[in-house]
């Protein structure tokens, strides 16, 4: 009996204290709102925004419908977020308030005003986007010219040198290690000054696009070379040996039999070449060219509208990302008897 | 003189040097129209580079080498030995056909483009004439079935007998055979043999380095062992065994072959 009497009262003083433990907690916690939205009203009030940000951020969901704390506290910094453009930022805060107080007529108008701001931001970027956009195409077509240009010539020119480079002819041999020497060793910017800017001095006066023609060419062979060479290099010599054993010339071998092997090997690294000079060809625009990038510089420095480098950023990796599908697709293609 | 006894091919006082190693040494050979002769010999003795001196891959530095008479490949400029123009040493390769120890199939071709390829690019037949060549040498080596796969999907012996095909496709008045089994699993190596058979009884004039003796023996007229460079001993297939034994250095290595 006295047991059982004196269990029942150790129960009952446990949910007192347990009663009195969340009230005191309760009563903290209530506190501890208010003191984070005046904290936040006194530091906008100096002036502080980003503080008065962290303290707004700190106020508690509402317990009651009466507490009007939070509501107060996360319509100022949607209106802050608000005046700083960060649209989805202020509608996350006005969906929150709204969540608690659905009825709340300030917020939803705010939520209609920064919808609408929204709408005519992204106007605003698609407008002046326009406004750009003629004279960033007129410059991509030439981007894509340069491009395509040495995508035909710098094969061609790579494979002379290359094959030059193994004959056995060594004053042959000395004069295309030169180029690759020279062409790969110095910057592709340095060899277009000098064609450019330089040449002149020795008589030689190119146009802009002539001489970046020359430039682009010259340097995207030199590179192509050695990686054209060091796949020549890597076919088995048993290729050769039997080529010659049918009665192949060495030319007939080379071009029946060796070379065609070494498009699946040289695949991959022409393709990173070739990524490089989409980018590379906005160097020409030093030397009067106007280009994707030159163009985009020109309307950044009349209208200083950030609008024009994204739109050239994105033309960009357009440019990149489509060469880029278009050769894994050739490579697949090359390599399909490795496979079979 | 019998046509049957005209000479192919003879090397005369042949000599072959790698800088200090003297591979061939002042080597003499006649092969007749449609003999058949095998070359055996150590690692390294010379036999694939003697092999090689007939077509020309590798360069002599002393010696003469005829073909049906008449003496190839050569040429003094300013007293110096060079090859000849490459039109003559395309046009002699063209008529010998050689077959490799490792094939050296062409990876890129199918089976009959393997084949096709020097019809087309060399003799500059058209492509059905190449193509019905192509046909019958394929089903010559028994592989007709296999003529558009790509080498890759190919076994050794299979390779092999492309490789044999795509010789024969020159219609060749040689043929030199380089170890064409070393590199075959034991499994395979009959196919290939009996595809050389096959030629040798269609009277094919052929030298072939082998080191399957039974091999050697039942195709070949005359065997030759070859050490350092040199012929050992060169003999009738049916008098080299016998003869062999009476060469210690010959008999050792027969022995260490055949175990
Ligand atoms: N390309 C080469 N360069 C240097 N030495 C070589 C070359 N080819 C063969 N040799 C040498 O010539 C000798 C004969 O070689 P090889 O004809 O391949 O012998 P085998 O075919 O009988 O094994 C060997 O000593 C070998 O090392
Ligand atoms: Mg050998």
């Amino acid at each position: 009996m006295v047991n059982n009497i004196s269990f029942s009262i150790l129960k009952k003083t446990r949910r007192i204290f347990l009663l009195v433990l969340v009230f005191l907690s309760l009563v903290s916690s209530l506190r501890a709102e208010t003191n984070y939205l005046k904290l936040g009203e006194q530091e906008l009030s100096l002036g502080n925004l980003e503080q008065a940000k962290q303290y707004f951020l700190q106020v508690k969901p509402p317990l009651t419908d009466e507490d009007l704390d939070f509501l107060r506290a996360r319509l100022i910094l949607a209106k802050l977020y608000f005046n700083e453009h960060e649209f989805t930022l202020a509608k996350k805060q006005c969906e929150q308030i709204l969540k608690y107080y659905p009825q709340n007529l300030e917020t939803q108008n705010l939520l209609k005003a920064i919808k609408n701001e929204e709408k005519r931001f992204f106007q605003r970027f698609l407008d002046n986007g326009k406004k750009y956009l003629p004279a960033l195409l007129k410059g991509t077509v030439m981007t894509l010219t340069l491009v395509l240009f040495t995508m035909l010539v710098s094969p061609l020119g790579g494979l002379v040198i290359a094959l030059g480079r193994i004959s056995r002819f060594l004053p042959l041999s000395l004069f295309c290690w030169f180029i690759i020497w020279m062409f790969r060793g110095t910057p592709l910017l340095l060899q277009l000054f000098f064609i450019y800017y330089g040449l002149p001095a020795l008589g030689i006066t190119l146009k802009p696009l002539t001489a970046a023609f020359w430039g682009l060419g010259l340097n995207y062979s030199a590179y192509l070379a050695e990686i054209i060479r060091a796949g020549i290099q890597s076919i088995d010599a048993g290729q050769m040996e039997a080529a010659k054993a049918l009665g192949m010339t060495y030319g007939q071998a080379m071009r029946r039999i060796i070379i065609p092997q070494t498009y699946k090997r040289i695949m991959p690294p022409i393709g990173n070449e070739f990524i490089a000079l989409i980018k590379d060809t906005a160097l020409v625009s030093t030397i009067a060219m106007v280009e994707l990038m030159r163009s985009a510089d020109q309307l950044f420095n009349t209208y200083f509208d950030v609008t024009v480098l994204i739109l050239a950023g994105i033309i960009y990796l357009l440019l990149t990302t489509v060469f880029t599908l278009t050769f894994e697709k050739i490579e697949r293609k090359v390599g399909a008897y490795e496979q079979r | 003189m019998n046509k049957d006894n005209q000479v192919l091919v003879e090397l005369k006082n042949i000599t072959k040097r790698f800088g200090e190693v003297v591979a061939i040494d002042k080597v003499n050979l006649k092969v007749h129209k449609g003999e058949k002769v095998a070359i055996i010999g150590p690692s390294g003795s010379g036999k694939s580079t003697l092999l090689r001196t007939i077509n020309f891959l590798e360069k002599i530095d002393e010696g003469q080498i005829f073909f049906e008479g008449k003496e190839v490949g050569y040429v003094f400029k300013r007293n110096k030995r060079v090859l000849d123009k490459p039109k003559k040493i395309c046009a002699l390769r063209s008529e010998i056909g050689m077959v490799f120890q490792h094939f050296h199939l062409f990876p890129h071709l199918t089976v009959i483009e393997n084949v096709m390829e020097g019809p087309r690019t060399v003799l500059k037949k058209n492509k059905q004439e190449a193509k019905s060549i192509a046909l019958d040498m394929l089903k010559k080596v028994g592989l007709l079935d296999k003529k558009n796969v790509y080498p890759a999907c190919l076994s050794g012996g299979q390779k092999q007998r492309v490789a044999i095909a795509r010789a024969l496709a020159m219609k060749p008045k040689l043929m030199l055979f380089d170890e064409p089994t070393s590199a075959l699993d034991p499994e395979l190596v009959g196919e290939v043999f009996e595809a050389i058979k096959k030629l040798a009884q269609e009277g094919m004039t052929m030298i072939i380095v082998t080191h399957q003796m039974g091999f050697a023996r039942e195709m070949a007229d005359r065997v030759i062992f070859m050490e350092h460079g040199r012929f050992l001993l060169e003999a009738k297939s049916k008098e080299f065994f016998s003869s062999s034994l009476e060469n210690p250095r010959i008999k050792s290595f027969l022995q260490k072959i055949l175990d």
